[in-house]
């Protein structure tokens, strides 16, 4: 569908999973192909899936707490420059003071301490690392993560 | 969770077979190789050729194994196709594990 929003055009489409990581992998696949489609490079392309991909992930985890039966719905938005990826749950929000901190300071590691590296914790700093900004709002008992990378225009 | 394994030398060398490692199938992932060590193979050669998509929880599922298999000298990943490789770098895995190209050096490496 293209849009007219504020005499900017959009392209929108909206992808809806049930809260199973079993289904995750439908919509990497179809972001990496939507991403590629535009066309981004095969890297940033997966890159952007691997974000997206820990957004879900992070909502049939922690809002869902890993329960069956509800829905992640993924909205992705195309502009002339940019990419917006909204990932939405109607489970608990995340603590936005937490959100704050998850800079991508996790990713620096001591590769000579492996009994400190961590084995999880790391699907936010990805996130912060590869977009160019994430923001949380949770309104109306709905959370959403959005997304925002910037491309060629 | 897919893999295939044979022995070179003291080496065993554990090929994935599924595309994606991911959250759905790092538990599984962890528990086959967790078998491998457990059941007496010190010396792991990982080849990840097949592998086109790893996330946080595969990822963490990789250093849960490399922790339980003693560390550096005992486990190497092969083959990682170029985006897995970037993933790798972005999390400054490719610090952690040993890491090369061919498989074949990856067991030259664990069998000095």
């Amino acid at each position: 569908m293209q849009i007219e929003d504020r005499k900017e055009r959009y392209k929108r489409i909206k992808l809806v999973i049930a809260s199973n990581l079993e289904d995750v992998s439908l919509i990497g696949i179809v972001i990496n192909k939507l991403c590629s489609s535009i066309p981004l490079s095969d890297t940033d392309s997966y890159q952007i899936e691997l974000c997206v991909v820990e957004a879900v992930n992070n909502s049939i985890e922690h809002a869902y707490g890993n329960e069956k039966g509800h829905e992640v719905e993924v909205i992705f938005t195309l502009y002339p420059d940019r990419l917006i990826v909204d990932v939405c749950d109607t489970g608990k929000p995340m603590d936005q003071e937490c959100m704050e901190q998850k800079d991508v300071s996790p990713l620096e590691i001591d590769s000579n301490d492996l009994d400190n590296i961590a084995e999880q914790g790391r699907g936010l700093p990805i996130i912060k690392a590869i977009m160019d900004s994430m923001t949380y709002k949770t309104q109306s008992g709905k959370n959403c993560l959005t997304l925002k990378k910037n491309i060629w225009s | 969770m897919q893999v295939e394994d044979r022995k070179e030398g003291d080496v065993l060398v554990v090929k994935v077979l599924n595309k994606r490692l991911d959250a759905q199938a790092a538990n599984d992932f962890k528990e086959k190789m967790t078998e491998y060590i457990n059941n007496g193979s010190p010396l792991i050669v990982l080849n990840m050729s097949d592998v086109d998509f790893v996330d946080s929880s595969g990822l963490g599922a990789m250093v849960s194994v490399l922790k339980l298999s003693g560390g550096d000298g005992q486990l190497a990943v092969c083959g990682t196709t170029e985006r897995v490789a970037r993933m790798f770098k972005l999390t400054r895995m490719n610090k952690v594990f040993s890491m090369f190209e061919e498989e074949s050096e990856a067991i030259d490496a664990l069998s000095q």
